[in-house]
């Protein structure tokens, strides 16, 4: 059946997508998100991990439910000929093909940019590939962490003057989805305005880099490439996470003299302010190793929220560091609309994270991840045309089932 | 009238000679051309040359290389001796040339936005308090010499291809020409706290937008968003990266009391939710074109980040993963991580099967390795054999060139990759195959190779073709552009 018109920026837009893991699907999700109809095409033959991984019922698996929601799935045997014609049919109704299978792996199925774009001549083809499609390295392959690495992303983050330590292993996947999503769009207004399609190739590595964009230049204009440095920050004294009671942490940001005069007289020790070791930021910038010790005892025996909350009702840029259950229950995610209820194909409901974003006239978002196949009958009766003989024929042959 | 003649690549002889010539003689000289910014193509024929062979030559170079100028001059060279007049057609073409964005913001985050969306051509015009303009003109890194202000790099990154206007805002001279350019304007991007556009006046004002500019796209970003409750109306970049969610699982395996830490350089929260608003930007345009109609835009840098772990925290709100006090709750389990080598460092991942036989075979199948099950990383991946199994591999690791050793671990299905620095990043011959790096000049930082976009469009790539303004360096041209369309149209 179809889907009910959600409206949104995107509505009337069919997404297809050949996706894996967490990337891929991220663009997806984004786009769903934003109004368009995403159709991921799976096959039992070769199933996203994330359905599968340490998992008894692929079609309840938690990873894969977290960053699907808001699609169709149509069970379609890739790997076999007839598969791969029923995909180019469907391409003829689209309008944007994301893709993040192995190097090479969409040309050995007859996926590439070629045979796409002569089922649907206007279709914008996302490729998204560690190091991007095409160059000396593209054969290459990895997961997140790797593209944070050769990106020069991890080795800025770590303790001064100890190894690097990276980000948190999670990071780099949905920055690098969003990225795709962002130049699909681009051209697909492109499209909207002149009829053209495109290829549009991304690189995760790339991505990374793009997140310390302001490091490589300093590079380029000093020759020294920027280091781990702890919580450092130029421009900012105090700057890091301070110890609370119960083992939580708290972040202080102070980037003006007006906000180091506030937490000197919340501390009860104004006299700080003028001490000559602390009374410029250059000065506290030079007694980083007097001044968060310092801070470090004040906060060690408080509580991280209240704390937090005292220093903003003086001005004071701070933040309780939180931990998981502190996300779970953040009560800005639930009134923002961050946590939402969905519904199941089975009428369960559920809850997912669905966009960081507010608009006015939003896409409706109301269905969780699908089960595999799902929505075949829509996409193989309605969105192609198969009369049910045929359909039937089809998953008598394996093809979808 | 010329002989009919066909040349080698079968064209006809004078079609070949005096249309063909020229898209070929700049198809050849492309290379070169692209090494140069703000580049122009001048293209000089008969008169007698129909317009339409004009515009699809130039259709036909925009295709190659966008977002420069084309300037195609119907003047027969040998009928005006000046050679060249007043130029009859310009065009500049990237993704969104043609539409025009009003930048109101002073931080990176909005014109991180600002960027990605000038890089693809639109037209974009900055709005600086007189003076200072920017703050983000006097944030590092700097180059060594040059004028306050107009020497930051980081100013310099974030602004490319972009007009600087300055007005004050405070003064009623600076509100009136605020509102005659937003009547120009298909986007406005801010990012100044909640409250401060309707302070502008209710031109701006998010409440009353559909009804007063029911055209305009309008995006605000902030901390956490149009209405956050008093406790959070502060916030630098480091507060709501440990807001959202990174922060205190920061590195991966934290234990004990060093502190969470804030994540690479100093803005990647303001660039996460710059990305997310140009997303979400280009959406309401796409739709604008059919419908007509804007739409405001709120996006808050937290739910930003918090949106970027739905992986595990989707798993987490669903009730389908345990929450708790842990550093560690976002973690993988397993061997993997960043290890010193004789050259820098090196990230192994490791987690299946598969991973360890690599392993084996770059070792040369050392005995401690016989003692773990074959599948111990899926099943059986205690923090005994965690410990021992990184233990070897640092060892094994230490004398080695991270290049190389990554190399042969890929090889072998081992996943291994060099943790570059941005010395190596600048290096990689994979970043020149793509041309990530592109070279401006900037009067005052001089040539520098500027980090670009990720993202490569076949048809309409993003380009830097003008350097970041000086302050305040288009505002006698945008104004007037503005005062004489607003003249012509009544």
């Amino acid at each position: 059946m179809a889907e009910p018109a959600r409206g949104g920026p995107l509505q009337g837009v069919r997404v297809v997508e050949l996706t894996k893991v967490w990337a891929g699907p991220y663009t997806g999700k984004l786009l769903a998100f934003l109004g368009a109809e995403v159709i991921k095409i799976e096959s039992l033959e070769s199933l996203d991990v994330t359905r599968i991984y340490g998992v008894s019922d692929m079609n309840n698996a938690p990873g894969f439910q977290a960053v699907n929601p808001q699609k169709l799935s149509v069970q379609i045997d890739m790997k076999k000929p007839e598969g791969v014609e029923l995909i180019l049919k469907l391409l003829r109704e689209s309008d944007i093909l994301v893709e993040n299978l192995r190097p090479g792996a969409v040309k050995r199925l007859g996926l590439d940019y070629q045979a796409a774009r002569k089922a649907r001549p206007d279709i914008v083809y996302v490729s998204m590939g560690m190091y991007g499609n095409e160059g000396p390295l593209s054969y290459q392959t990895g997961y997140a962490p790797c593209f944070a690495a050769l990106g020069g992303l991890s080795l800025m983050v770590g303790y001064e003057g100890q190894p690097p330590s990276g980000m948190n292993v999670r990071y780099a996947d949905s920055t690098y989805g969003t990225a795709a999503a962002y130049a699909a769009l681009v051209a697909l207004l492109h499209r909207r305005r002149t009829g053209a399609g495109q290829f549009v190739d991304v690189s995760a590595v790339e991505c990374m880099s793009s997140m310390v964009g302001d490091a490589l230049m300093a590079y380029a204009l000093s020759g020294t490439a920027p280091h781990c440095d702890g919580n450092r920050h130029p421009a900012m004294a105090p700057h890091g996470a301070y110890p609370c009671r119960d083992g939580d942490w708290i972040s202080i940001a102070v980037a003006s003299e007006e906000a180091w005069r506030a937490l000197t007289a919340l501390l009860g020790r104004p006299e700080l302010a003028y001490d000559p070791r602390f009374h410029t930021l250059e000065a506290r910038l030079r007694h980083l190793d007097a001044l968060d010790p310092l801070l470090a005892g004040w906060t060690a025996h408080q509580a991280a929220a209240q704390l937090a909350a005292d220093l903003q009702r003086h001005g004071v840029a701070a933040a309780k560091s939180q931990n998981s259950m502190d996300l779970v229950a953040d009560p800005q995610f639930w009134s923002q609309g961050l946590f939402r209820d969905v519904q199941s194909g089975a009428g369960e409901s559920k809850v997912i994270v669905g966009p960081s974003w507010n608009m006015s006239r939003p896409a409706a978002i109301a269905a969780a991840a699908p089960r595999l196949g799902e929505h075949n009958a829509y996409v193989l009766g309605e969105i192609l045309g198969l009369p049910e003989k045929e359909q039937r024929k089809l998953a008598e042959a394996g093809i979808t089932r | 009238m010329t002989p009919r003649f066909l040349i080698v690549d079968g064209f006809e002889g004078q079609f070949g000679v005096n249309y063909l010539g020229h898209f070929l003689l700049t198809g050849l000289l492309l290379p070169l051309l692209n090494r140069t910014t703000a580049l122009r193509v001048v293209g000089l024929y008969s008169c007698r040359l129909a317009a339409a062979s004009v515009n699809a030559l130039a259709g036909s170079i925009e295709t190659r290389k966008p977002a420069f100028s084309i300037l195609a001059n119907p003047v027969h060279p040998g009928a005006s001796p000046a050679g060249i007049r007043r130029p009859t057609r310009s065009t500049t073409v990237s993704a969104l040339s043609g539409f025009k964005v009003l930048e109101l913001c002073e931080d990176v985050a909005g014109e991180y936005c600002g960027k990605l969306l000038s890089d693809f051509g639109a037209l974009l015009i900055k709005v600086e308090r007189p003076g200072s303009g920017s703050p983000t003109r006097r944030m590092e890194p700097f180059a060594p010499r040059g004028t306050e202000g107009e020497r930051s790099g980081l100013f310099a990154y974030l602004n490319t291809n972009k007009r600087s206007v300055t007005l004050d805002l405070g003064s009623a001279d600076g509100t009136a020409a605020l509102a005659r350019l937003l009547k120009h304007v298909d986007v406005v991007i801010d990012d100044h706290s909640p409250g401060w556009l309707a302070g502008l006046g209710s031109d701006l004002d998010p409440a009353s937008l559909d009804k007063q500019r029911p055209g305009l796209v309008l995006c605000a970003i902030t901390p956490y968003g149009q209405s956050p409750p008093e406790e959070l109306r502060h916030a630098e970049d480091l507060n709501v990266f440990h807001s959202g969610g990174w922060g205190y699982h920061t590195p991966s395996g934290a234990s004990g009391d060093a502190p969470p830490l804030k994540g690479p350089g100093r803005f990647l929260p303001s660039y996460e939710a710059g990305l997310e608003s140009a997303l979400c930007i280009v959406a309401a345009l796409y739709d604008r074109e059919a419908s007509g109609l804007g739409r405001f835009i709120d996006i808050a840098r937290q739910q930003v980040l918090a949106s970027r772990i739905d992986y595990v925290l989707g798993q987490m709100v669903a009730g389908d993963m345990e929450v708790s006090a842990s550093r560690t709750a976002l973690d993988l389990r397993g061997p993997a991580g960043i290890f010193p080598c004789r050259d820098g460092y090196v990230y192994i991942w490791m987690s299946t099967p598969g991973h360890w036989d690599g392993l084996r075979q770059l070792l040369g199948d050392p005995a401690w390795m016989k003692a773990f099950p074959e599948r111990w990383l899926e099943l059986d991946c205690t923090p005994e054999r965690v410990a021992l199994c990184r233990r070897h591999v640092a060892e094994w690791l230490k004398p080695q060139d991270k290049e190389p050793v990554a190399a042969a671990a890929q090889k072998r299905g081992l996943i291994a990759a060099a943790v570059n620095d941005a010395r190596d990043v600048s290096a990689s011959p994979q970043y020149a195959f793509r041309g990530f790096f592109a070279e401006v000049d900037h009067p005052v930082l001089g040539k520098l190779r500027y980090p670009t976009v990720p993202y490569k469009l076949s048809l309409t790539p993003a380009c830097i073709a003008t350097p970041a303004p000086l302050l305040g360096q288009h505002s006698g041209e945008v104004l007037a552009a503005v005062r004489a369309e607003d003249g012509r149209h009544g």
